[in-house]
């Protein structure tokens, strides 16, 4: 038997044991730790007797579950019609290649979660990055990377200042 | 908690003694403002309106009796925030923060309207005091929605001073489960979730059904984009869900009742389970219910973000723990349903019906609406029209009323083009078929459904053909995959209608998306997959030549689908300020001072910029 | 005793030729125009069986619970008006049907299933073998959805080791054209025991077993999932995964574990060998 989870533990609890709540249950684990983390949902199928082969069914047919941490900020690369011209593929390969990341993915470190969406509209100030809603325009691989760069500046900081 | 001295309710002579008692507290001078934190006004901030209100009253003072109460939605979301005073019902919209010293004053101290917070007839100019002379409000009827706006739908003492759990009180005291099941026969009341299955039916399946325990459930799923009825009830009135389900499950034998409500809405659990738990305190829900042997427990389970999990069998595999997957319906879910027993589903709104039916009677109930279809139905009145909000009207009532009386038409003068209805599992519907009446059959007659009552309207600038490819990339996102027609036949029609909306539509594409949808209408295992063609098919009968112009021209009629249709600049409109020249990524626009400007088609990439920008919206697509 | 067993037996094959149990009728499906009689809630393609009609499948299996996903065994239900059409692998017989098996309706409905599957999985062989015997030679549609290897998402693995095995090492992840077969997590699978029942089901050939024979490993592919190997003690060749061994140990009742350990140590060639020899020994004795 694993090691006690008390979190889980203490949700079991919370439904009764009650298998027909593993979806608030699952949902109550995300709110505890921001994503479901496998070795919890393994301690929680072995509690509950359910395969654990089902919770992770559960786990990627809904939409609101995310079995990875989302990074802290979220970036968003136009990959529409314009920006595509003027050059958002490079920047995209520049950003996953400085920092490890797949578009679609999180950094190792969480500090961002990378995405590539069809045209966000801004086509005359193409190629276009958004961080947190924040918008840049004129974006080139040097000046993605900057602001980017950047983010990991403000956490470091931020950390020192033990605000985290 | 005890309500006036009484802990709980052990009879029917209690329950009455409670709400006599709570009427005869009304003091009929005291003042009261209603002020509505329904979804849409909610969105526009109304809840702080509703604390600034409670602080004025709290410093009026002990001379002047005021109250202020947050309620749920009135309905006309497009006016919002809304606010109502008491006494002579004066029907404010669009307040804002400042405005509400000045209510406060002029109204509720002052008993003064104060004239430019009133609705004012678009048409004709006339401002509305009360809700009953504005269009909108006219023309309803309101039953499933009729204690919105009138009770604080966190206080169960509301709920019974306005008549609720009387219907309740007279089944548990006087009635044969029989008895129940005839009534709501009487009345004829269909499921109002979609299916429109007359209710009475599923209930007498379920009572006879073999097997126990029995479960009675309510489906909170709403998830057609667009429609949030369900949304209003569960919020702004949870206990007429109660209620009915409690009268359900004593006609069907059940002990247990289960109400499931999707996860994008936090808000409606959160009332749900407020006001199980005062039903509980009160002995309305549990052992011994009004002093009866019957014994009824709700649960409330929340989705975890799936629209199939609107169809019944999906819904109670995500009850069980499951993925929400469907499965087949040869044997009925009456008959072994969530955890393999005989389970009765209703909507929302199906059970906001039963109190009504149960305390007007079925003949009063069947008296509403028409031959086939009785009764009333909410209806979500969005899109292109100038009243959005929430509507509920007789069935029966044609789509031209809707739209054109209570919608008060097309927003920005512009024409009607379609009404989609039913969500994704319906279709469009042209100016042509205006005049059809709405309800379970005539809709379906033209190839849509009533549905769960989502109408969204649309005017001339719409394509058609983007509508059919939205509808048909969400279903394709939210099929659950599990069957061979649905999760390959969608993608199949996806990818045809990406060709034709990118200008690379061939000859014979029609054909090949009708029979596509043949093959899903025939053999896909679920609902969502049976109808998941309809807003392609409708829009092909109704709309083909918007399809033969993408396919064959290569061109967009309404000019939504980027790079099939032209930007040009009209010449006579032009002041040639030169800004579409400065921000053209592709260098394509030439002109000097005082020259129209032109764009080079050949250089062009169709981006919009120049159209975006201009300020002398010269700039003309073409 | 024996005279009573026949006397009942002669009396249930009475009422079972006229057609009556206990007073309830034995529902009667009228298939292609052949009758055939098949207890309450049997299925379609039971009676179909039954009458020597062959409907083609891809997701049923007689051992599993049929979950009618594929969409393959579509035929049209007699219901006076209109005909209706029905999965055959599933739907309840329980009372006196007419179903069409070769109409046009239900036939058109099979070919457009199987064209959607064929423009899937194009390359397995097994399909299109299927897909041939349906008469469907090709298909209209181009492949605009991703398969692993030609998983067509019939279920029947996954099934298989929940319902049968009891294991429930694979598990259907993701939703809509995301649906894919895989181990948990996408990791290889603890509770996998390596007995290849889900390669053994698997219609298209998707799934299969590998011996890695330096390791004594089974790896069960594509999931990655690997059990130990029992090897034969003279020439090497795997036997059993260990862990399939043990979960027959524990059933089998006629020896005890030594004896069944014993058995487990030679390859059924080597053992055979041995046999021999044993046997060869034995008649040099009765000779003597």
């Amino acid at each position: 038997m694993a090691q006690e989870d008390n979190l889980i533990e203490q949700i079991v609890k919370r439904y009764d044991g009650d298998t027909g709540m593993l979806i608030p249950m699952m949902q109550d684990l995300q709110s505890e730790c921001g994503y479901l983390p496998i070795e919890h949902l393994r301690y929680l199928g072995g509690r509950l007797k359910v395969p654990i082969s089902r919770l992770y069914a559960v786990a990627t047919f809904y939409s609101s579950f995310r079995l990875a941490p989302k990074g802290a900020h979220e970036v968003t690369l136009c990959m529409g019609t314009v920006c595509f011209l003027k050059g958002a593929p490079s920047i995209s390969e520049a950003v996953c290649r400085e920092f490890r990341v797949e578009p679609g993915g999180t950094t190792r470190d969480r500090l961002f979660t990378f995405q590539a969406v069809n045209c966000v509209g801004a086509c005359a100030v193409a190629p276009v990055m958004i961080v947190d809603g924040k918008y840049y325009d004129g974006v080139t691989p040097a000046s993605a990377l900057e602001v980017l760069h950047g983010l990991a500046a403000d956490k470091a900081a931020a950390e020192k200042e033990g605000e985290i | 908690m005890t309500v006036l001295g009484l802990r709980q309710l052990n009879s029917l002579a209690d329950l009455e003694r409670i709400r006599a008692e709570l009427l005869s507290r009304r003091d009929p001078s005291t003042k009261s403002v209603h002020v509505c934190t329904g979804p849409g006004c909610a969105a526009k901030g109304s809840p702080k309106l509703y604390e600034l209100f409670c602080e004025a009253a709290k410093q009026a003072g002990s001379e002047v009796q005021v109250q202020a109460k947050a309620v749920g939605c009135h309905g006309l979301c497009e006016c919002g925030p809304i606010v109502l005073v008491q006494p002579g019902n004066i029907f404010y919209q669009r307040v804002e923060e400042p405005d509400v010293a000045e209510i406060f004053r002029e109204t509720v101290l002052g008993g003064r309207v104060v004239k430019r917070l009133l609705y004012e007839n678009p048409a004709t100019g006339e401002k509305a005091e009360t809700a009953d002379k504005i269009p909108f409000y006219k023309l309803q009827k309101r039953i499933a929605l009729a204690y919105n706006g009138l009770i604080d739908p966190t206080k169960i003492t509301d709920y019974i001073a306005q008549g609720g759990y009387r219907g309740l009180g007279k089944v548990l005291s006087s009635m044969t489960s029989e008895e129940v099941i005839s009534e709501v026969e009487l009345a004829g009341l269909r499921g109002r979730g979609g299916g429109g299955f007359p209710t009475a039916r599923k209930w007498r399946s379920c009572r006879e059904a073999d097997g126990s325990p029995k479960y009675v459930i309510c489906n909170g799923d709403e998830g057609d984009p667009g429609a949030f009825m369900d949304r209003a009830i569960m919020e702004g009135n949870p206990h007429s869900i109660i209620e009915g389900m409690l009268i359900g499950a004593y006609a069907i034998g059940s002990e247990q009742g289960y109400i499931y409500v999707r996860n994008e809405y936090p808000l409606s659990v959160e009332r749900l389970k407020e006001a199980i738990e005062q039903a509980k305190e009160l002995g309305l829900l549990g052992e011994n219910i009004l002093g009866s042997s019957f014994f009824f427990d709700i649960r409330i389970n929340r989705g975890g973000g799936a629209f199939v999990c609107g169809e019944s069998t999906a819904l109670m595999a995500s009850l069980e723990g499951r993925p929400g997957e469907p499965r087949a319906k040869y044997v009925h879910t009456v008959e072994s349903g969530f955890r393999g027993r005989p389970s009765n589903l209703n909507n929302v709104e199906t059970w906001a019906n039963v109190p009504h039916i149960i305390n007007g009677g079925g003949q009063w109930f069947a008296g509403i609406g028409t031959e086939k279809s009785k009764g009333t139905k909410v209806f979500s009145l969005v899109g292109n029209v100038v009243n959005t909000g929430l509507v509920e009207v007789p069935m029966g009532i044609t789509l031209r009323r809707m739209i054109d009386e209570i919608g008060g038409g097309i927003q920005d003068g512009k024409r009607f083009k379609a009404v989609q209805t039913g969500g994704p599992s319906g279709g469009c519907i042209p100016t042509e078929h205006l005049d059809t009446r709405v309800d379970f059959d005539e809709l379906t007659k033209l190839g849509s459904m009533m549905g769960s009552g989502g109408m969204i309207v649309m005017d001339e600038d719409t394509c058609m053909v983007k509508v059919a490819k939205y509808f048909t990339n969400f279903l394709q996102k939210e099929s659950c995959g599990k069957c061979t027609p649905c999760r390959e036949g969608l993608s199949q029609m996806l990818y045809i209608l990406d060709r034709i909306t990118d200008g690379e539509g061939q000859v014979g594409d029609i054909e090949r998306l009708e029979d596509l949808s043949e093959i899903l209408e025939g053999t896909a295992l679920c609902a969502l997959g049976k109808t998941a063609a309809n807003p392609v098919i409708s829009t092909i009968r109704y709309f083909r030549d918007e399809y033969d112009a993408h396919i064959l021209d290569r061109r967009c009629p309404a000019k939504e689908c980027r790079g099939l249709f032209r930007y040009e600049i009209d010449p006579e409109a032009c002041k040639a300020c030169g800004i579409c020249l400065k921000n053209c990524p592709a260098d394509a626009i030439t002109g000097e001072k005082k020259v129209p400007h032109v764009i080079d088609q050949k250089k062009c990439t169709l981006c919009g910029t120049c159209w975006e920008k201009c300020p002398f919206t010269a700039v003309l697509k073409v | 005793m024996y005279a009573l067993r026949n006397m009942l037996g002669k009396m249930s094959l009475h009422r079972s030729v006229k057609g009556i149990r206990k007073g309830k009728p034995v529902p009667i499906v009228t298939i292609d125009g052949c009758k055939v009689r098949v207890k309450k809630d049997a299925t379609v393609l039971d009676a179909a069986k039954k009458a020597g009609i062959w409907i083609p499948t891809l997701c049923y299996h007689p051992a599993i619970s049929p979950d009618a996903v594929c969409r393959l065994c579509m035929v049209e239900l007699d219901r006076g008006d209109w005909r209706q059409l029905i999965t055959a692998c599933n739907y309840p017989v329980r009372r006196d049907i007419v179903v069409y098996v070769s109409s046009e309706g239900a036939k058109q409905a099979r070919r457009g299933v199987m064209e959607l599957l064929l423009a899937r999985a194009p390359e397995s062989q097994e399909l299109k073998a299927l897909a041939e015997r349906m008469g469907v030679k090709e298909t209209r549609y181009p492949n605009v959805t991703e398969s692993q290897r030609n998983c067509i998402l019939c279920g029947l693995c996954v099934r298989i080791c929940e319902e049968i095995i009891g294991q429930a090492a694979i598990g259907f992840a993701g939703r809509g054209v995301d649906r894919a077969v895989a181990a948990p997590f996408r990791q290889p699978s603890d509770d996998c025991i390596g007995c290849g029942a889900c390669a053994a089901v698997c219609p298209v050939g998707t799934i299969k077993v590998r011996i890695h024979q330096d390791q004594q490993e089974v790896e069960i592919s594509p999931f990655k999932s690997r059990s130990k190997l029992l090897v034969c003690e003279k020439c090497g060749a795997p036997i059993i995964s260990t862990q399939v061994s043990e979960r027959v140990l524990g059933k089998v009742e006629t020896m005890s574990s030594e004896e069944f350990r014993q058995c487990i140590r030679l390859c059924p060639k080597c053992r055979k060998l041995q046999t021999a020899v044993r046997l060869q020994a034995a008649t040099v004795y009765k000779k003597e």
